[in-house]
């Protein structure tokens, strides 16, 4: 069996399982855990409003802060974009999505892929870089911190090197792709990518609960 | 050693012209894929080489890769560089079978000892002996004692050079390629399913040529015609690059040439020169016919997956394995947040 | 169905590879003008789409010498509309191609006697010299007789 084979095998179907489990694990664990009501109410009963209005507030940066915080605020939704851009309209990936959803969807040409991916990859070292000269960044960062983006960074990296063949040879350079890919899987459940299910409902969650607090004006 | 005529001598008592010879420099250098400035260094050198002596032996194979070099009649350019190496045994093309031929391999070996080629195509059982013999001798024996005096061995497509398709799960022969058994000489692998032509009339006008093997890549092919993949030489490049791909064999993307990666296509992963060197004396190739690459000169091709399965296609083991995953990491979930929760409702009422 | 060219696949398809080509080509006709030095592109090095041999020849035209070569099978040497360009294609004696050239140079090296030749056409000349002269010796005594 080469690299490749395992990594698209035996490699890609126990990910798979881990993740599966992981997040299950990590899903079901912390709906069962929710306090069964809140202890400070919410000023007025409203949750699915006041819940939805969490969602978006959080999502743009608070007024106060919008001036000091636009390199973080622009960066971060940049490499996102760039990040789904990247996994969902190259070419080569619908096979994989088709693979796994059965379906697939347009995708674009793979110079745009190519263009967008070094821009993702040069943002996400960019951030990575302020994290670790950071002071006050470097004292509040974990080592989940670390390792969610160095894993988030593996699979662009490996892609671009093996759609613009160099390194080892392509074979290889798949293989590492592919491998990338589950690590990114095998990491997910454990740690801060867990996010991409948690961000939206816990904002949703404590909106909910809480509605907006202090004094109406 | 017999003193072996040059190939300079040989053309001549042929009755070869200048302009023929230079005909005959042009093509070898093209085989070499040198560049065609190389020409007048190709025809001095040429001139006053030696005829190196061959021993061709045969053993898991179709014939294929001897097919692909002789399929033609009447003498080709190809065809000229097996006038000029003196082949003294192949015992597929010799007209003498069993003991005698035997007889002719054993003088060959003799008469050149130290110094004579000897070319492999097909796989060698290590199985059972007898899955595959030749005047009684198993192919491991005959592979053995002939290589022994030899200068190199050139295994002559993927069956030699990596197992091939005898050595396809579950393998029942216990194949192997010459590779896994010599491991004392030069190994040159001409890999392919057949290899092309003149990717094998290209080594031996290399040896003839320079007295030297070509350069090789880590699988021990010659760089001059595996050192770029497929997809690198491939013409339908631009729809890869464009993300235009046929999705099925008669579609319209099909239709219009686009690229047939997702069709299965390996050619990102197969080194060989079939892009550029073509087939049916450059006629076409498969993906130019519009069938994906088979990926036929890279070691196992015949277990990577299907034909047709893209190369992005992962087997990720289904939607059932990962709800079972998923109920699993339920339950554990479930079980751990009981737990807490008693242990909440512990601490909770030793404080009360 | 009569043949392959009644199926209606639309193939279009441009390596890009023509244009730089032709860039080389210009330059390769410069340094002869200059230095005198030829150049020779090997057709089958580099990757062509299915038309696009056909889009070069057309573009590089008809020009006023074409030869043929009968050696080891025929070759087709033919200058094109440019002159000092030539388009050259070796085939076998089967027909079959063995290589695609273009030569920009005079006129391709292979077209002129060769030393070697000459001299062995020297050789058979004078031994038919030779022969001639030794039967006309014989056939003056002959008839002296
Ligand atoms: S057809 Fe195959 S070799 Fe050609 S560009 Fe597409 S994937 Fe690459």
């Amino acid at each position: 069996m080469t690299l490749l084979d395992f990594a698209r095998g035996p490699a890609m179907q126990w990910a798979f399982v881990i993740f599966g489990i992981g997040v299950a694990w990590r899903l079901v664990g912390m709906f069962l855990l929710l306090r069964d009501r809140a202890k400070a109410r919410a000023r007025r009963d409203a949750p699915v409003s006041d819940g939805t209005r969490a969602i978006i507030m959080r999502s743009v940066p608070p007024k106060e802060l919008e001036h000091h915080i636009v390199f973080q605020h622009v960066s971060g939704y940049a490499w996102h974009i760039g990040f789904f851009v990247t996994i969902l309209f190259f070419g080569p990936h619908m096979p994989f999505w088709k693979s796994i959803l059965g379906f697939g969807w347009p995708t674009l040409p793979s110079e745009v892929i190519t263009v967008v991916g070094a821009i993702t990859i040069a943002v996400l070292i960019a951030l990575l870089v302020r994290r670790l000269s950071h002071p006050v960044l470097r004292v509040i960062s974990t080592a989940d911190d670390y390792i969610s983006v160095i894993v988030t960074i593996l699979p662009l990296l490996t892609g671009l090197i093996s759609y613009a063949n160099i390194g080892f040879d392509k074979e290889t350079n798949l293989a590492l792709h592919l491998l990338s890919i589950v690590l990114v899987l095998v990491w997910f459940p454990f740690g801060k990518l867990m996010h991409l299910f948690l961000a939206f409902p816990t904002r949703y969650k404590a909106g909910a609960d809480y509605g907006r607090k202090g004094v109406a004006a | 050693m017999a003193r072996l005529e040059t190939v300079g001598e040989a053309l001549a008592r042929q009755g070869v012209s200048r302009r023929a010879f230079l005909k005959f420099c042009a093509a070898t250098t093209s085989l070499m894929a040198l560049p065609p400035s190389m020409i007048p260094r190709v025809a001095a050198a040429l001139e006053a080489a030696r005829r190196p002596s061959v021993i061709w032996l045969s053993f898991q194979e179709c014939t294929g890769c001897t097919e692909s070099l002789t399929r033609s009649d009447s003498p080709t350019v190809e065809g000229l560089i097996f006038d000029v190496i003196s082949l003294d045994y192949h015992h597929t093309l010799l007209a003498a079978a069993g003991e005698a031929a035997e007889l002719d391999r054993k003088q060959a070996m003799e008469e050149n000892w130290g110094n004579y080629l000897v070319v492999v195509d097909g796989s060698i059982p290590l199985g059972n002996p007898g899955y595959s013999t030749i005047a009684g001798i198993s192919n491991v024996d005959m592979l053995q004692e002939t290589v022994e005096g030899a200068a190199a061995v050139v295994a002559v497509g993927t069956c030699a050079a990596f197992g091939g398709i005898p050595h396809a799960d579950p393998n029942p022969t216990g194949a192997v390629g010459v590779g896994e058994i010599v491991k004392d000489k030069p190994i040159i692998n001409v890999s392919g399913c057949p290899p092309i032509p003149v990717a094998i009339t290209g080594v031996l006008a290399q040896y003839l040529t320079f007295g030297q093997l070509p350069e090789m890549d880590e699988l021990g092919r010659p760089k001059a015609f595996f050192g770029q993949s497929i997809h690198d030489r491939c013409y339908r490049r631009p729809f890869y690059d464009n993300g235009q791909f046929a999705e099925s064999f008669d579609d319209e993307g099909a239709r219009a040439g686009w690229c047939l990666f997702k069709l299965g296509c390996k050619g990102p992963i197969t080194y060989n020169a079939c892009a550029t060197v073509k087939w049916n004396s450059g006629t076409s190739f498969p993906i130019e016919a519009g069938h994906p690459c088979l990926g036929c000169a890279e070691p196992n091709f015949w277990d990577k997956g299907g034909f047709y399965q893209p190369l992005s296609e992962v087997e990720w083991g289904g939607w059932t394995q990962l709800g079972t995953a998923a109920a699993a990491g339920a339950a554990i979930g479930a079980a751990s947040a009981l737990a807490a929760r008693s242990k909440q409702k512990k601490a909770r009422e030793e404080e009360a | 169905m009569s043949g392959l060219g009644d199926i209606a696949v639309a193939v279009e398809i441009t390596t890009g590879n023509v244009t730089p080509l032709l860039h080389e080509v210009r330059h390769a006709l410069q340094r002869l003008l200059d230095t005198g030095e030829p150049t020779v592109i090997d057709l089958h090095s580099l990757p062509l789409a299915p038309g696009e041999l056909a889009a070069l020849e057309n573009e590089l035209g008809e020009g006023e010498v074409s030869a043929t070569l009968n050696a080891l099978g025929p070759s087709l040497l033919r200058e094109t509309a440019v002159p000092g360009v030539w388009f050259v294609t070796h085939r076998n004696a089967n027909e079959e191609i063995t290589g695609q050239y273009l030569e920009i140079v005079k006129i391709p090296a292979i077209l002129e006697a060769q030393e070697v030749d000459i001299r062995l056409g020297i050789a058979a000349l004078s031994e038919n010299l030779e022969q001639t002269k030794a039967q006309d010796h014989r056939d003056t005594q002959d008839g002296s007789t």
